[in-house]
């Protein structure tokens, strides 16, 4: 065995920068599939039919068929289907956006549902309207499940994330590769950003783990 | 107060109530008794439409509830209803409670909902309890709280199912006694109770429901001691 970490040590920095940029488009997606999410959690327990069809139509086929064929189709198909050359960061951030609503929107849906149907019962005999509780009494108690859950979520995107190097977006993970090209040694650039995936994901699990402290305060 | 006319209602095809009438005046307490299954807290819930009937007419305070163009949620403010879990809100405290409906839906200012609130719970024995949140109590105090937030919308009509069934048998009077106490002010109520002795202390006329029918109703001097059809008897002989 021949390792050679002095050798990467001149790409410290820039390897370090991927932190950043990786998270940036991990956070932007999640907000997009986060919004996108709960208007889909919304439709999914109206009562509207067509509505809920489209909302689970959308659901089993973001699930349903592989991210980085989603990512590709995204970034390859756009410029041949619009004539509009997609950058890799709106590629990268719509793809994951896109397909993390459909699970984001699970989680909102099964986070409303927990909450007991005769809470439901009480605001309506109380002669409360609809849009009233869910916004005051629905949503506060489903957010106490759905954050945890959320958090997840966010956790395995950005452990995901790591595909969009396959589109030339410099995230962590392309920038090790990079690295990896210029001084001829793979292990060692793969294993320090690895290390920067575990430590980022160890931090937002403790970040999880803290706020579901927080949130059972009143149980 | 209250006219129900041929009032039925069916999940799927399963009748569970058949042709009920009944009219109920102001100021009436009533209990509703019966065997489990027969219909007696689908009967309560139609009468604010928290049960869509399947036929007949509901007339509360002379509003046709079930009218078409009738606003339910609005008609929903006079009828207050207490639930055998309570169904307090638990993220937020007890005076937040009584005071949500008010300023929300009856557009209170804070101030005022809070003035009623803390006389509320001054009424239900509550009033050191205001800015503990739900999970602490004890479930007699859970239930007169629920009681409370109902009457902060003062109601014209007060339902209750089975408001003691989910308590410890020592907290049961304390509940009981609001309850008592309601009925003397001249508060309409329609109680489906398992406690014979509200019914025949309390109520001024008792309904018995079985199989989704109106089997009988009567004062609760007569029902109780001499029940004029074979199934009240039957039933009665079974839980007293
Ligand atoms: N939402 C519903 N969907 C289908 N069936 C229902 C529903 N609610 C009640 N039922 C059925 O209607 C019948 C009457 O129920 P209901 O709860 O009114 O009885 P009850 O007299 O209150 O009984 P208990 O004393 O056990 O509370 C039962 O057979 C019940 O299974
Ligand atoms: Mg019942």
């Amino acid at each position: 065995m021949n390792l050679d970490f002095s050798q990467i040590v001149p790409y410290i920095p820039f390897m370090i920068e991927g932190i950043w940029v990786t998270l940036q488009f991990v956070i932007v997606a999640i907000i997009i599939g986060f919004i996108i999410g709960t208007v889909l959690a919304l439709f999914k327990i109206g009562s509207i039919k067509p509505l809920r069809m489209f909302a689970d139509a959308y659901t089993s086929m973001f699930r349903g068929t592989p991210l980085i064929l989603q990512l590709m189709i995204i970034y390859l198909a756009t410029p041949q289907l619009f004539a509009y050359d997609i950058s890799p960061f709106l590629s990268a951030v719509l793809a994951f956006g896109l397909n993390s609503s459909a699970y984001v929107s699970e989680i909102i849906r099964a986070g409303i549902l927990a909450v007991d149907k005769g809470q439901t019962e009480a605001a309506v005999a109380l002669g409360v309207p609809y849009r009233e509780m869910m916004i005051d009494i629905i949503l506060p108690q489903a957010l106490k499940n759905i954050l945890p859950a959320l958090m997840n979520e966010f956790i395995t995107l950005t452990k995901e994330s790591a595909i969009v190097s396959t589109i030339g977006y410099l995230d962590l993970m392309r920038r090790a590769q990079v690295v990896g090209a210029n001084i001829y040694l793979n292990f060692e650039p793969l294993l320090f950003v690895g290390l920067i995936y575990w430590g980022l994901i160890m931090v937002l699990s403790l970040l999880g783990k803290w706020l579901e402290r927080r949130l059972s305060v009143g149980d | 107060m209250i006219k129900v006319e041929h009032l039925s209602k069916s999940f799927g095809q399963n009748e569970v109530l058949s042709d009920i009438s009944i009219d109920i005046e102001k100021g009436e307490v009533v209990s509703v008794i019966g065997p489990s299954g027969s219909g007696k807290s689908t009967f309560l819930r139609c009468i604010n439409l928290l049960e869509k009937p399947t036929d007949g007419v509901i007339t509360v305070a002379g509003q046709d509830l079930t009218a078409k163009k009738t606003n339910v949620t609005k008609a929903r403010e006079t009828i207050g209803m207490v639930f055998q879990h309570f169904y307090l809100f638990p993220h937020l405290t007890v005076l937040e409670n009584l005071t949500y409906a008010p300023i929300k839906v009856k557009k209170l200012t804070k101030q005022d909902a809070q003035e009623k609130g803390r006389e509320l719970l001054k009424r239900v024995g509550l009033s050191d309890k205001e800015d503990a949140y739900p999970n602490s109590l004890s479930g007699g105090q859970k239930q007169r709280v629920a009681i409370a937030r109902a009457l902060a919308m003062e109601p014209e009509l007060m339902l209750f199912d089975e408001p003691t069934s989910a308590l410890d048998p020592e907290m049961v009077k304390e509940v009981l006694d609001v309850m008592k106490d309601l009925a003397h002010s001249g508060m309409t109520m329609l109680v489906v109770t398992h406690e014979m002795g509200f019914a025949r202390e309390v109520a001024d006329r008792v309904l018995f429901l079985d199989q989704g029918l109106l089997v009988e109703q009567g004062e609760p001097e007569a029902f109780f001691s001499a029940p004029k059809t074979e199934r009240a008897k039957a039933f009665l002989d079974k839980i007293l």
